[in-house]
């Protein structure tokens, strides 16, 4: 299951919103990741997160893959939508 | 035959190196544990160079190479699987590649002399306290115990040379009984000794083509020509090993590698050192007759860093040339300047170690300095740990102009340090009066106390690295990260940790490790040491909204960089004058990954000391202890 967004936040995926997103993904059982720019990312590993160098105006894709994916999904794009 | 060949060719006909589950090896089998047994081509095995026979048992694929042959097939095939982090010295080598030459040279001299010092700390000590009581005793050289303990304290001394070329070759890889042959040749009685003063000048001459020609000298005393001409042997012997037919390998590879060594002993290093030493002993007759205690200072700077160059034979020369000129030798206080000085210095690390190994080493080598045996000081301390080394130069300097200044003088040569008291006593012959023997005194006194307070002052011990720490990437006041005044932080979102406010603009690498993110801002880098941890430091809270102004970065993503590399400059001011809080946390971003983080920081941190300590789960610990 997957979901797009475009960045809104004028600083890009930094520490803090990344931290916020590591956290939400942490919750689930299912694998989440984070992909932009041809580059994809463990959304439960923050090095791996910040390491996308996600800008303003960047999309992004979420992609959850598991048994609890659906609720995976949504919280994802709750913390996302929130904070970026 | 070719061992790598054969392991590659048992690699791939077991499926590859994600097919290994282990690797092992006995006398003479190859024992593989195999993930998935389908995948292994049995017909290619037997068929592999070498092998023997190959058979199943024990959950082990088994394929038998014979004695002598195994272990080289096992270790190109751990190498070509990539099972192990490469052999100890593959991983000593690339540590030491990253350094200068000058430092891998100290390092090398450390690897060298360490194992030795055993050997030499209480020979030298006890040859030191013999030599200087034979000459306060009159009719003591010639008592039986003197002859008796001569023996036994002046071997290792004597012999040096074998036990730096063992040695040497354990450190290079090389065969250490070859090693101790190169020794042997090096010093070999047909030489002539190298501290047999004007002889070595009429030694006999093996060639000679115009300016250029062999002597025939020993090597008695020499430290660097000994591991070079080892380091020759070494690197010869690996090559040939992995040319040479096994038939032939007894007896090719020792006789070309030491052949090898003794060429390059004889025919290269000696007549460059020849030279050196010759440029050195004029050098060293100029510069101590410069006056003002100028010559002084500069001859007891520079006497130390000649001895471990092995550039020292000579200057007995320069002291029997004051005696027979009919005056006092004003060489030797000056010598003792500088050896005491390397004695305080190494006493002085004695004194401020905690390392007990290191103390109990220190304390007779720089007890036998004072009596004029200075290699344990030198090589085994001082040396290694570098700064000791420099604090007795700057002592040997200090004490050589406080001697020349007040002229003081010797009647004879042979002894320095506390012993050469004897010597510098009221002598009307050279014209040495009371005041001789308090300026010889204070000549100590000042030499090992400027030697000394450098020493104690600048030596630190190196702080023992271990992997399940982190250590102070900033210098400042640690805090609590529930004190951070940001809430992702203050309620680790992101992870265990603590924070600093900084004292200084400056990060630097808390561990061995890898630059895992670099924000493009620069306020931020993330950084994964080798066993795993992974730590975030976020330089001021929203400075990534400064976009990189005030920050510089000295090392890019992927770098691989060495505890304490300054990673981050940032200027600390500037950020606080645009409003922004400059409190940094330090956090342990995988602490999920750990039983528990425990902050060690308090109050005032530096950088370097250790602020955070993770707990193995304790599955993992067992897991670990299970494959030990």
């Amino acid at each position: 299951m997957t979901f797009e967004y475009v960045i809104k936040d004028s600083l890009g995926i930094h520490a803090r919103p990344a931290g916020l997103v590591v956290a939400e993904a942490k919750k689930y059982a299912s694998a989440v990741t984070i992909e932009a720019k041809g580059k994809k990312a463990d959304a439960k590993r923050i090095f791996a997160v910040m390491s996308l160098g996600v800008k303003c105006g960047d999309t992004v894709t979420v992609t959850c893959e598991g048994a609890d994916a659906e609720a995976a999904l949504g919280g994802m794009k709750a913390v996302i939508e929130g904070n970026l | 035959m070719d061992y790598k060949a054969s392991a590659q060719s048992v690699l791939d006909a077991i499926g590859g190196k994600e097919n290994i589950v282990s690797a092992a090896h006995c006398a003479t089998r190859l024992r593989l544990v195999i993930a998935d047994n389908g995948k292994v081509d049995k017909e290619k095995l037997e068929n592999t160079d070498g092998a023997k026979g190959v058979f199943e048992a024990s959950g082990q694929l088994q394929i038998i190479f014979g004695t002598g042959t195994v272990n080289k097939v096992f270790e190109e095939f751990t190498a070509l699987a990539g099972i192990e982090g490469g052999t100890k010295e593959d991983v000593k080598k690339a540590a030491a590649a990253k350094q200068n030459i000058f430092l891998r040279l100290i390092k090398t001299l450390g690897d060298v002399f360490v194992p030795i010092l055993p050997a030499i700390v209480a020979s030298g000590l006890l040859m030191g306290l013999l030599e200087g009581l034979t000459k306060a005793i009159p009719g003591m050289a010639e008592s039986n115990w003197y002859t008796f303990f001569h023996l036994m304290s002046s071997a290792a001394l004597t012999f040096l040379p074998i036990l730096i070329a063992v040695s040497s070759a354990r450190a290079f890889g090389g065969n250490m009984f070859l090693g101790a042959v190169v020794g042997m040749i090096m010093i070999h009685p047909d030489l002539v000794n190298a501290w047999s003063g004007d002889a070595v000048n009429s030694a006999p001459v093996l060639f000679s083509i115009g300016s250029y020609s062999v002597r025939l000298v020993g090597y008695q005393g020499h430290v660097i020509p000994v591991i070079l001409s080892v380091w020759v042997m070494s690197f010869v012997e690996k090559k040939l090993h992995k040319v040479v037919p096994e038939i032939l390998d007894l007896f090719v590879v020792p006789l070309a590698s030491v052949l090898a060594a003794g060429a390059v002993a004889l025919l290269v290093v000696g007549p460059i050192f020849g030279q050196l030493e010759t440029w050195v002993l004029q050098g060293a007759s100029w510069l101590i007759s410069v006056p003002f205690g100028i010559g002084g200072f500069f001859v007891g700077a520079a006497y130390a860093p000649t001895v471990v160059a092995g550039v020292h034979h000579m200057y007995n020369m320069i002291e029997a040339g004051f005696l027979s000129a009919g005056g006092a030798n004003i060489w030797m206080p000056i010598a003792t300047a500088a050896n005491v000085a390397q004695g305080a210095a190494a006493l002085a690390v004695a004194l401020k170690t905690k390392n007990k190994k290191t103390k109990a080493m220190a304390v007779p080598a720089a007890l036998s300095a004072y009596m004029g045996i200075t290699e344990p000081a030198i090589f085994g301390v001082n040396v290694r740990y570098k700064k000791p080394f420099i604090a007795g130069i700057i002592g040997g300097a200090v004490g050589g102009l406080f001697a020349a200044l007040t002229k003081v003088g010797a009647s004879a040569y042979g002894v320095t340090g506390i012993f050469g008291i004897l010597i510098t006593v009221p002598n009307s012959e050279y014209g040495l009066g009371v005041w001789n023997i308090v300026n010889y005194l204070l000549t100590i006194v000042i030499a090992s106390g400027a030697a000394f307070a450098v020493s104690f002052i600048w030596y630190k011990d190196e702080a023992p690295r271990e992997k399940n720490k982190v250590y102070s990437p900033l210098k400042g006041t640690a805090i609590s990260l529930s004190e951070v005044k940001d809430a992702t932080f203050a309620e680790g979102v992101l992870g265990k940790g603590f924070a600093v406010i900084p004292a200084a603009g400056k990060v630097v690498a808390p561990f061995d490790g890898k630059i895992t993110t670099l924000f493009e801002t620069k306020h931020a880098v993330g950084i994964t040491s080798d066993a795993g941890l992974e730590v975030l430091i976020h330089i001021g809270l929203n400075t990534v909204a400064l976009e990189g102004k005030h920050f510089t970065a000295l090392v890019n993503e992927g770098d691989t960089v060495k505890a304490g590399q300054t990673l981050i400059t940032f200027d600390q001011k500037a950020i606080a004058e645009e409003g922004y809080d400059i409190t940094t946390p330090v956090i342990i971003t995988n602490s999920d990954d750990y039983a528990d983080v425990e902050v060690l920081g308090q109050g005032k941190v530096g950088f370097g000391d250790a602020v955070l300590s993770v707990k193995e789960k304790e599955q993992e610990i067992a897991t670990a202890e299970a494959q030990a």
